[in-house]
Formats: C-alpha cells, structure tokens, sequence
C-alpha cells in the first residue's frame, strides 16, 4: 500500500535514458571538458597521441595505444588507468584528477560508458560560432571573369574550368519547352505550342517562351504547391481526429495570388506572419495568416491534455516558420541547446514566445473590400464609443450621425402599450392588472416562473416590443425584481404569433435586443441567446424602473385572427422574477428603438444648447455604439480562413487567448520542469540583428509576430535571402546549391558554389524580391538550357551532378503526372480558385474522422478535372495515387519530394482508376480528332511525347489497338518512361 | 534523396561494385540483394546475425488494459472503493479519477510459469509458458494520437516513420512475389491516426506500409485493373505491359547511364510477377477446414481478426518481411478503449482476438516458422486503476503490458513490473524505444546506427533512447 502511494505521489516522469544522460551531461562531460580536452579535442591544436575525447568515435577509435575505454570495464580502459596515476607508463593529465573526479569517470566506464556525442563536434554547444557560411553577412560576391553573359554561367563554367570538366551542349527545343512547361506550370506543352516554339525562328523565340509561361496564372498553381510542401500544408488536422478545415483553401489561393502577382519576397513574409500589423486596411490579404495554422493539430490532446498541447502547438509554428524562412533547425533546442548551430534553448522558447498568444482555427475576414472598409470604419466607432474617445465621437460625421437620430427620433410616435388579453403565471404567483397597464406580481415568490401573456395585435404592423420592467413599493429594495436584493433574471424572452385554428405557434426572430441598463455580465442579449442558463439582470440599480426593447427581424404584420403570445422565462432561481411589467409594441423605425441607457435618455431630453460637453460625449456614445452595431448587422457575413488567431473558431469552439500565455524554458522540453520565463524574441545567431524584441508592455500579441516579421525580412538577414535563392534553385534543378533546403546548419550540406548562392541572394533581394525575375534570370541561363544527356565520362566524374556539366533528368512529380494525364485526356478543367475538389467519397466515420475512398468517385463529375493544386489534401489518408509517386506526408514539413520506383507504384500507375479513366478519356479524345487509327495513335503519342512517333513505335501501338483498343495504347503512353521523365 | 544517400553509396563504390547496380539496389531497396543471398553470415542483418527474419505485430488498438488482462492486481480488490487516485486530472486523462476499481475478472496462474491471465484470455493463458512479457511499458502521453504515433514510430508527433518502414529501409524484402510491409486494419475502420501510424515519413516511399483490406479483392490497391476496363484485362494487360516494358528499355538505351529509368523497368517486372503471385497468397480457401476452424474463421466473433491472422502467416511464410494486425478501430466502442464499462467493452474485443492470436502462434510454431519470425502482441497505453464513471477505466500511460514470442525470445519469463495498483511501474520500466531497440536487434540492426538524415539530424526510429532489453532474450 505505501509503494503504491509513494508512486502515486511521486508522478515526476524521467526520459528513459534521462538518468544516464544526465550523469553524462551533468558530471562526466563537463569533466572532461575541463580537464582533458585542452590536448584531446578537435578544438585543440594539436591532438595529443590522436586521441579525441569530445565524442564517442573519438574514445571508441582511441589513439596510437588502441581504444581508450572498455565499457563495463574500468580496469581495462586505459582512459582510467591513466587518471588513476598507477601506471607508470601512462599517467595523465599532468596535473593529477582528485579522487571525486576520477570516481566519476569510473563510474561512467563501469556502467557502459554511455555517450551521446555521437557526431564530430564542432564546438562546444553553448559556443558553437556564428562563423559559419549560412550565417556571415551578405556581400554580392564579384562575378567571374568569363566569355558567358549570364553570371549563373559564369560561376558554373568557372568551377567546371577547375574541375577539368566542359559544359553540355543546348538541348533542342521540344526537351526544352517540355522542360521549361514541366517547371514552370506543372503541365506538358501542347503540341500545337511545341510545333510552335520548335518552329518559331525569332532569335529571342525562347525567352518570349519564359516570359508567357511566367505571365500565365498556371505559374502560380505549379509553384504554391512547393510553397505548401515546404509549410506542411493540408486541409485537414491529421492525428487522432483528422478533422476537416473547410476553409483553408483561402491561404492556397492567396499563396497562389500573391505568387502570379510576384508580391515581393519580404512582403510575403510580412503578410503571412503578420498582415493585421502591416496591412491592416488590406483586409483582402487575411488569408496570408493561413500560413499560422498549416500544421498539424491534435484535437483530442487539445481537449484531454492542453498544456502538452499547446506546448507541442507552438513548437509546430516555430519550427515551420524558422524552417522556411530561414533554412534553420531551432526545433533542435527544444530539450537542449542546439548541438550543433549557435542556438540557444532561451532562443528556441523565446521563438515560442512569438507565438503564445494565438491558436489555430478559423479566423474571419471580409473578401470584399468594400465590406471590409465598412465593417472597419463601424467597429473603430464602436470602439471609441465603448472607451468615449472623445475625440473620435465629436468629430462632425460623427456629431452628424448623432443630429440625424435626434432627428429622426424626435418624428418618432412612441409605444402603444400592449392589449393584453391573457397573463398566467404557470409557478402560481398572483398576477394583478395596475391601472397603467402593469402587471403587478404578489403572492409566494416562487423559486422560478415562465410568464405567458396573450395580447391582440391591435397595430397595423409592429416592429419591435418593449418590456419595462417597473419598480414598486411592494417589493423588496422597491424592485423591479422579487429577489431579495431586489433584482431579476430574465432568462429567455419569447414571441410567438398563434393563429385562431392552429394549437403550433410561429417563433418571431428577435433581431436585437437593447436595454437601458445591464447587470454586468447578465445583459439582455442573454435574455435571447436560446441559453435558459444566462440571463439579463439589473442589479446593482434595483428600486429603479428599466426598460428592455427587442427588435424583431421582420416587422409582424396585422391578420385577422392572429394572436401574439409572449413567453417570459425567469428560471435562475432564488426567485430572480420580475416583480411590476408592462408591454408595449410599435411600427417605428428599427435603427430609432434601441433602448439608451438612462443617463442618456435623460441628456436627450435636454435640448443641444442645455448639454454640457460631457453630456453630449455621453449621449453620443451611446448614440453611436447602437448605430455602429445596427450598421454591423447589416454587412454581409464574413468569410474565414483556416489560420491562427487570438480568438479563433474551430471544431471545438472559439479557441481565445486574452493574453499570451508566459513562456518558461522548459528542462528537457519537459512541461513539468519549467524554469525562467522567456520573452518574445529570435535566434540569436545573427550578430548584427538584435535577437529579443523590446516591446512596450503592454503589447498586442501581434506585436510579436510583427517584430518575427521585421526580424526575418530585413534585408541583412543572411539567412532568409540564401534561403529562398536556394530553394528556388532546388525547384529549378532537382537539387539545390545548398541541398538541404531547411537546414543550413552545420548538420545541413555546403554550398556547392557558395558564390553563386550568394550573387543569386543579392540580385534578388536587390531587384525587389521579385521571384519572376530569379526564374526568368535562372531558365534564361545556358546552364539551365543544357541537355540531360550524358556521357559516360560525365556521369563517372559527377553522377549526382552537383557541377551542373548538364541538366539533370527528373521524374514528373504526383501533381505534374495528374495534370499532365488531363490535358493528354483533355479532361484538364483550368478554373481557378475555390473550396478544394473531394477527388473521393466520404461517409461519417466512428468519430470525428470520416471514412474517404478515393476508388469511388466520378471521374466525370463537375471540378473531378480541376489541377491538383486545388485537390483536398487530407493528411493522415493520402490518395493512394500521390502516395506512390512521392507526395509527402505532411506531418512534417517537406522541402524536397523523394523520388522512388517500387512494383507497388508500377501497380498503383498501371491500374488507378484514374489512369484507366484518363486513358479511356484519351483514346475518345483522339478517335474524336482523326478518322484514321493510324492517325489516332499519331496524335496520342503527340500528346504525352510531343513528337512524332518512330515507324516502329508506330507500327507496334497500332497493332496493339487493333487488338486491345486505342485504350490499351493510351494506357501504355501514360505508364511510358517517356512520358513520366522530363530531360 | 538521391543526395541522401551519398555517403552510403560511396562506401558501396568503394567496395568496387559498378555505380548503376548499386543505385539500381537502393531505388529497389535492395528488393532481392538486401535479404540472405548477399550476407549469408547475418542471416540477412545489418550489424550482427539476426535471430529474426520477419515479424507479424498485433496491435491492440484503442489502450488495452492490463490489470484487466494480464496484470494480476489482488491490491485493488483490497482498495476497491477507495479515493486515491491523482487529485488534479493529469493531462490525457478524459475525466477525473474515479475511485480505486478491481478488475471484474476473475484471475488464475497457468502454465510452468504461473502467468496470471484473466478470464479474458482463455486461448493465451495455455501459451504463457512461450511467451515473454514487458510487465512494465510506459509511455509519454495518455493521448491516443500521440502514443499511437509512440509506439508506432517512436515520436509523438506525426510524420515519422513506422517501424515496418524501418525495417523495410534496412533489411528490404525477402520475396519479389509481394510487398515488404503489409498493415491489415480492423475491417471495421482504421485505427487513430488513420494511416499515420504506417507512415513511411521521410524515408522513400516505396517502404510505405501496403494498407490491405482483406476481404477485398483484389486485396492489394491497384494489384489489377478494375473489370470494367476491359482493355486493362487479362490478355489486354499482358500484351500492354510486355509492350511497355520493350518501349521503357529502348527508351533506356538511349540513356543507359540513368539508373533512375533502370529502376522502372525493373520495377515493372516485379510488379508482372507479384500480379502472378499474390492472388495465390491471398486464397484463404487453400487453407484447410482445419485450420479455419482453429483460427475461429467460422465463428463471427473471431472471423474478421482470425482471417488477418491467418493471412500475416501466409504472406510471411511467402517473403512479407514485416505484417502488422490490428484489433479494433477508431472510436468509442469496438475496440479497446474501455472507458464505459470494463465488463461490458473489454470481453467482447478480447474474445475477437484471443482465439485467433493463439492459433497463429501455434501455427507459426508447428510450421517452423517461429524459428526465424518474431510475434508480439501490443498495444498503445493502458489503462487506470481508477474507475471512469462507475465501471469504466481512462488512459493511462503509466504502465501496460506487450508480449513477445518466437525467434531469439525467451520463453515463459517476464520483464518489469508495475506498483500494486498497476497505475505506474514499478521496476524494469521498457519504453517503446526499447522495444523497437529489441524488435531491431533480434532483426540484426544496431538501433542506434540505423538512420536517414533528414532536416538537420540523423533520425533513429528510438531518437537518443532504447536499450536493448536483454532480460527477455533467449
């Protein structure tokens, strides 16, 4: 029983090899550090008898005498046999360990030698340099002296020369407009635009071909979805309850818009981090904050175990965001410092810090520009009228919507009290009719009650209903409540109409409901929110009458016949019931009946010129609070975009962060061991850009990713300009100078041309950002336009062609093949925009998570021939034929897609439906365009291989139609190594 | 990726093999090379000879309970009722603790070893005396996404590889006829996480997990054309192919350097012949009446997870390197997530699998099979002490029970040990780093040295963790 307790007492949960790895860190490494590796490390000058003791291969290798520790074995390790000062021959250090100090590497060595330094160390984690390629400033590097005009050329037949190797002649013009298509819209040319090119003999012929595919929105589809790779977006959760995001798309379609228009690149980050900051009247371009909430999100963790989640939440913003931007892995110092680059964990939390105070979901913003100006305008007076501003509420349009209310009010006619016909308390309080038309309650004060009243509509039309709720010397405080305190609760009120035959009534919609006065946090609009459990209240002014008016949607019209039923729900309890009503309706106008708060209504009672300034701010207040939100009502419904926010709604409900929460550096990264707190700030790394943001406080949450923003798009930032010059390489090439396009690290590779990286980095930072103008400057290089062939020489002298002595041949990847299938079947639907297509079926599954199958859908339904950038991607059930050509998984992030060859995915293109739809599709399209099977065949080649068949190739698809149908030969032209493969 | 796999190719060439058939072999994964014909002295391992050659996983779906099952707890009979669970709900926990509840099963020791099993498990309580049990698991959440993605993958987060995808990225396949790493979700649904716990992450996709549903046909996606397209059909298919394969070849003639294209061709040949061979390994009705009967194929309870079992000893014994079953799917009932009642959700479910899971292990056994396949029966968490509602039991990560058999496992022994309420461990705590460490070393592959660089760090299925578990190693 006490074991049981101790362990339940004792919850603190270890790392499994936390133990071990603490003793290392915390005694045996520091140990090591201060006394041996002055002689034995890579740091030192000159390593002493070849011995490395600042990582494992080090020791395990040793030095000239053999391996320096035995694990298990401390009498066998020469390592303790020369601490231990014994051995006459081997005695180190000089200046002897204490007996303590040789007592822990003894216990290390006897217990296994545990070590995980498992990498060349570089430096010391907590030193690592900031000399380091990736991080040193930028400096437009001299461009080499060369015959080539284009200095991409210049830097790569500069190092071509070195190495003893010749460039690739050009490659003919069908390769290169297959290529340039295939790059540049993720589609294959037509033939109609490959004769056209292969004949065009202009001299410029191919650089007006870069600039129409560049110009064509097409661009934007092909290269967004490297953009989303890179973020890891998709258009459902992933995790336990892969939940649908309907509204996603917007960000695809903003990263496709803002890609077509070519916003700059710093701007692009801007937006996409913080456009409510930078932007905030460009209300269209809300969507960039999609970019917040690409990842992945653990719905039932966000419920069951929300510090865990939010701690795991953030690290997902702060990883991707760190990772695209600027090619760093600051994720790596979640437990630790960075082993490798110049990260510490005070960076990485102050990273997450950033990001503390929103959370995903959807957030709302107007499509129209229009709209959006209208409902700013609308909530900055709304604002100002809640804080009196008074600056703002005095100003003449302003003082003018005020004067126009007076108006019109002053034209208003008033209430007609209610013809009440029947009133019935159904908890048994006496109801009594007051001469004025009240309804004075006495008798038991029932805990709870529901007043029904029936009146005639005795108006010709009624637009709204007025209840005043009056005090009265009988009841406690003098009311207008019976609770002790004087005070009520109206639950729910109700309008029905009742026709004479009928026992159903007609629910009427109450617009809005407005009173003179509310208990704070029991308003009226709780009195018709549909919520029994709120309600409006009037405490702490009891004793006084108030007043309540509920505009109803639609004005209730006279019928004969037609009876009005009003149902009071007072349910709190305690006897929280009105003590003295009335009931009065009116047809006057809508934006004239909201009820002013008494003060107010007293001030208007005074004319202009009676009115203090004070006075006139008060009424305008509340003059203009109710006009803005009548205004409010009318703008059209908002749209939203799947993102993160201070306040955002999802599946679970609204997600809302008041404020950030406080961000510790967590030992381990585990939640449990939280330390210092850690404000907003960045890595550190770059040395002439401050890493920690000094924000007033207090400061918007915002704010932080404001200054992440400033800090990643300033034009000194090394980092985030290689970056995106590197990954615009990678996408162009296969492979980018830097081939590890998210890390530029120490773990990451080496430019293979650091100079160009760097040229290419400053040209387009300094030509604006422009992204066009890097691939116009990049397809336009001689480089680019080399053929794929190669020499055996060649491929034995770089086979991964990292000299660029060639171009490099690629697979198309999942979207290019699905796209190009389209056009060769001429299925291809090139609307833009919108919800994404569902290419499958779905049914409700055991939870949240729908059952999807992708084999039961129609191919020939509308939107089935859409471009597979607007394809829902469903995370954690992938369709099964991206899957086999290398689409990623999006749990994680994806800077390059894999390339792969497998039976399954010979299977999977052999026989998807959708190849064998398409191929079918292709075989009509082409007996629709030639009488002739030859010439069937003919055109069908044309459409995957952009050339003409060969007499054999000839020969052999028409004899295989002739007995298996041109559909077999399409089907074989969409399986053909040709076909899938750019050169 | 091709970079990737640089330094690994370097050391290859240096070994003085051609460059194309070494990249040929990597974009393969070694499909035929990787198994015994190139390292007859590993036994097909990586880094020291391996006991095991292939492995079939059960994965209770959904956190089965252990001190339901296998974790005798006499404790909580004499606490039941009492308040001593944690005060403030832990994270993960759907609800607050309830009181301490027993088990509403009754217990006995079976076998040599005196194993206590429940009433639940008839069938596995007469295999005891094989089997090896991690007495004390535990994990890092009490979340099913995450854990399942634990157990699965060794992270809690998504995007990682499975441990199938693992060993098919070290070890490859044994057969040409069928796929590597084959998954057989509960015909009802898949498990959380959907097809995330059979990512293959960031390594190639051709060591992706085949999902099957087998009660289809065919039973691997896409093995054949759809009937309704006849031009895809029989001889239409045959013809096409052949042809395609002759235009893939002439069209690699013209660029005989590129390996890439070699690996189509090569691909596409394999596929003709698992097109061949799998229908075959597929045909549960080549299976005698016999065995149908023991693996409870004629009974509804047990059918579905029977026939899986079933079918993970056919595609094993045929060259499936790695099959993983489940038991249950997402969701709150049909599996085994017993947060309503443990009397009425837990029997229901045991019953589904216990026949079937003893009936494998014996087949496995009578076949020779065991001699060279590890079996292991897991799940992702388990499950409280304390009872949910009145009768129910939450998540708990603290402690759970998985059991090995077969190849290189000892028999009849058990690792670790829970505290007397069975709500955390007490001795012997074993992580899933631990157990993939294990699964991994009986496979011939040094955990620590098996990785793919992705992102900055050499990923390892076990990150910086695991120890092999030596106690349970025969």
């Amino acid at each position: 029983m006490s074991a049981a307790l101790a362990v339940l007492i004792a919850s603190a949960e270890d790392e499994p090899s936390a133990e071990r790895d603490d003793y290392f860190r915390d005694h045996v490494e520091p140990l090591l550090k201060k006394r041996c590796y002055a002689c034995h490390s890579h740091a030192s000058e000159l390593m002493e008898g070849g011995l490395s003791l600042d990582w494992r291969s080090g020791w395990e290798k040793g030095g000239g005498r053999g391996p320096a520790i035995v694990p298990g074995d401390p009498d066998a390790s020469l390592l303790i046999r020369a601490v231990r000062y014994t051995d006459p021959e081997l005695k180190m250090p000089d200046d002897p360990l204490s007996n303590e100090e040789v007592a822990i590497l003894e216990r290390w060595v006897k217990e296994g030698a545990y070590d995980p330094r498992a990498v060349l160390p570089s430096a010391d984690a907590a030193q690592i340099s900031t000399d380091w390629w990736s991080l040193r400033p930028l400096v437009r590097p001299a461009v080499p002296d060369t015959a080539a005009t284009n200095p991409i050329d210049a830097f790569i037949r500069n190092r071509l020369e070195l190495e003893g190797l010749q460039p690739s002649q050009r490659a003919d013009r069908r390769t290169l407009i297959r290529r340039l298509t295939i790059d540049l819209h993720g589609l294959l040319p037509t033939p109609e635009e490959t004769l056209s090119f292969v004949n065009d003999a202009s001299p410029d012929a191919y650089g007006a071909l870069v600039d129409r595919l560049l110009a064509s929105p097409r661009y934007g589809e092909r290269w967004a979805r490297h953009w989303l790779d890179t973020i890891h977006f998709a258009d459902s959760h992933g995790f336990e309850h892969d939940v649908f995001r309907p509204h996603a798309w917007r960000y695809r379609d903003y990263v496709i818009d803002s890609l077509n228009r070519d916003t700059p690149w710093d701007r692009f980050i801007r937006e996409q981090l913080a456009v409510d900051v930078f932007y905030p009247q460009e209300f269209t371009l809300v969507p960039a904050l999609g970019f917040l909430g690409a990842g992945t999100y653990d719905h039932s963790a966000a419920i069951t175990a929300p510090m865990s989640f939010e701690n795991l939440d953030r690290d997902d913003m702060v990883t991707q965001t760190i990772a695209a931007f600027v090619s760093t892995t600051a994720n790596c110092a979640r437990c630790h410092a960075h082993k490798f680059d110049p990260i510490s964990q005070e960076d990485y939390y102050a990273l997450q810090a950033v990001f503390a105070g929103i959370g995903k979901g959807d957030i709302p913003f107007d499509a129209d520009p229009e709209v959006g100006a209208q409902r700013s305008r609308w909530n900055a007076l709304k604002s100002a009228a809640d804080s009196r501003q008074s600056e703002i509420l005095s100003q003449p349009e302003n003082q003018e919507l005020v004067a126009q209310y007076e108006r019109q009010r002053g034209e208003f006619a008033g209430w007609q009290p209610l013809t009440i016909e029947t009133f019935v308390s159904t908890h048994g309080q006496t109801l009594q009719r007051q001469e004025d038309g009240s309804f004075l309650a006495s008798g038991t004060a029932p805990e709870k009650d529901v007043t029904s009243v029936t009146a005639s509509i005795d108006t010709h039309r009624i637009t709204a209903i007025r209840l005043d709720v009056l005090s009265d010397d009988s009841l406690p405080m003098k009311g207008a409540g019976r609770a002790n305190n004087g005070n009520l609760h109206l639950s729910e009120f109700e309008i029905r109409t009742f026709r004479a035959d009928s026992q159903q009534g007609e629910r009427i919609a109450i617009a809005r409901a407005t009173a003179d006065f509310d208990q704070d946090g029991w308003t009226i609009l709780h009195a018709i929110d549909g919520n029994d459990a709120t309600a409006w209240g009037i405490h702490p002014q009891v004793g006084l009458s108030h007043f309540a008016v509920f505009e109803l949607e639609k004005p209730l019209v006279q019928e004969p016949g037609v009876t009005l039923h009003l149902l009071m729900k007072q349910i709190h309890g305690g006897s929280h019931l009105i003590g003295r009503f009335r009931l009065s309706a009116t047809d006057g106008p809508a934006d004239l009946l909201f009820a002013l708060p008494a003060d107010a209504d007293a001030i208007l009672a005074k004319s202009r010129e009676q009115r203090t300034e004070v006075e006139q701010i008060t009424l305008s207040a509340a003059i203009l609070k109710q006009k803005a939100d009548i205004e409010l009502r009318q703008l059209p419904e908002q749209q939203k975009v799947y993102a993160a926010g201070a306040v955002a709604q999802n599946e679970r409900g609204v997600v809302r962060f008041d404020t950030p929460r406080e961000i510790h550096m967590l030992t381990r990264g585990d939640i449990e061991r939280p330390g210092v707190v850690i404000p907003p700030g960045t890595i550190s790394a770059i040395d002439q850009l401050p890493s920690r943001f000094e924000l007033p406080e207090p400061h918007a949450e915002s704010a932080r990713r404001a200054a992440l923003a400033v800090w990643i798009s300033d034009s000194t930032n090394p980092l985030t300009w290689r970056s995106i010059a590197n990954r615009v390489w990678h996408y162009h090439f296969g492979r980018g100078l830097c081939d590890t396009p998210n890390d530029f690290g120490r773990m990451g590779g080496t430019p293979s041309h650091p100079e160009l990286l760097d040229w290419l980095a400053c040209e387009f930072r300094e030509q604006g950002g422009s992204l066009k103008f890097l691939h116009r400057l990049i397809c336009m290089s001689e480089t680019y336009q080399q053929t794929s062939d190669c020499p055996a020489e060649l491929w034995e002298a770089d086979p991964e062609n990292v000299l660029l002595a060639r171009m490099s041949r690629r697979r198309m990847d999942a979207e290019s093949f699905r796209d190009s299938v389209l056009l060769a079947s001429g299925r291809i639907d090139f609307t833009m925009g919108g919800p994404g297509i569902a290419n499958f079926s779905s049914r409700p599954g055991a939870q949240l998570t729908p059952y999807l199958n992708y084999d039961d859908f129609d191919w020939d339904g509308p939107g089935a021939g859409r471009r597979s950038i607007y394809r829902v991607v469903w995370r954690g059930i992938p369709d099964p034929l991206f899957d086999a050509l290398d689409f990623p998984d999006l749990g994680l992030l994806a800077p390059k897609r894999g390339f792969s060859a497998s039976p399954l995915q010979a299977l999977t293109l052999l026989n998807n439906r959708f190849v064998l739809h398409q191929a079918e599709q292709m075989a009509s399209r082409a007996q629709a365009a030639q009488p002739m099977l030859d010439d069937q065949v003919r055109v069908a080649v044309h459409w995957v291989w952009q050339r003409d068949p060969t007499d054999d190739e000839q020969t052999q698809l028409r004899e295989l139609a002739g007995r298996q149908g041109l559909e077999a030969v399409c089907r074989l032209l969409l399986n053909s190594n040709e076909f899938l493969f750019v050169d | 990726m091709i970079d990737q796999n640089l330094s690994r190719r370097k050391i290859l060439q240096q070994a003085g093999a051609g460059f194309g058939s070494i990249a040929l072999s990597q974009w393969l994964a070694g499909e035929w090379l990787a198994g015994s014909d190139r390292e007859p002295a590993l036994n097909g391992g990586m880094h020291h000879p391996a006991k095991v050659k292939r492995v079939i996983q059960l994965f209770m779906n959904g956190g089965a309970s252990p001190m339901d099952t296998f974790d005798y707890k006499p404790e909580l009979e004499r606490l039941h009722g009492q308040m001593l669970g944690p005060k403030v709900k832990p994270e993960g926990f759907t609800g607050p603790a309830g009181s301490v509840m027993k088990s509403p099963f009754s217990f006995a020791q079976h076998g040599e070893s005196g194993r206590w099993v429940s009433s639940v498990f008839p069938h596995q309580a007469s295999i005891v005396d094989e089997l090896a049990f991690l007495m004390a698991m535990t994990t890092k959440t009490n979340v099913h996404g995450p854990a399942s993605y634990m157990m699965n993958t060794g992270f809690m987060l998504p995007g990682f590889p499975c441990l199938g995808a693992w060993v098919s990225y070290a070890l490859g396949s044994l057969s040409e006829n069928l796929p590597t790493f084959i998954v057989l979700p509960d015909s009802r649904g898949l498990p959380y996480n959907q097809k995330g716990n059979f990512s293959v992450g960031f390594l190639p996709a051709r060591h992706q997990g085949t999902v099957v549903d087998a009660s289809a046909n065919p039973p691997i996606p896409d093995l054949v054309a759809d009937k309704k397209f006849a031009f895809a059909d029989g001889q239409a298919d045959q013809e096409t192919q052949s042809l395609l394969l002759e235009f893939n070849r002439r069209h690699a003639e013209r660029h005989p350097e590129d390996s890439q294209l070699e690996a189509r061709i090569v691909s596409g040949e394999l596929a003709a012949k698992m097109q061949l061979s799998a229908p075959e390994a597929f045909d549960l009705t080549r299976e005698s009446e016999t065995t149908h009967a023991a693996y409870g194929l004629d009974k509804p309870e047990t059918q579905d997870f029977g026939s899986r079992c079933l079918l993970a000893r056919r595609l094993i014994e045929r060259g499936t390197r790695f099959v993983q079953v489940w038991s249950g799917p997402q969701g709150a009932v049909n599996n085994w997530d017993n947060h309503g009642s443990i009397e009425k959700e837990l029997p229901p479910i045991a019953m589904n699998v216990d026949q079937p899971t003893t009936a494998l292990f014996h087949d496995l056994k009578s076949r020779g099979l065991l001699e060279d396949t590890l079996l292991i029966w897991t799940t992702e968490f388990g499950r409280t002490p304390f009872a949910q509602g009145s009768v129910g039991r939450d998540h708990n990560r603290g402690t759970y029970v998985t059991w090995l058999a077969g190849a290189g496992v000892k028999k009849g022994v058990a690792h670790g040990q829970s505290d007397d309420l069975g709500y955390q461990t007490a001795e012997g705590r074993t992580f899933c780093y631990d157990l993939h460490a294990t699964i991994l070393h009986l496979l011939g592959i040094d955990h620590e040295r098996l990785t793919f660089r992705t992102s900055g760090i050499d990923r390892r299925i076990t990150d910086v963790h695991g120890h092999v578990v030596h106690e349970i190693l025969a």
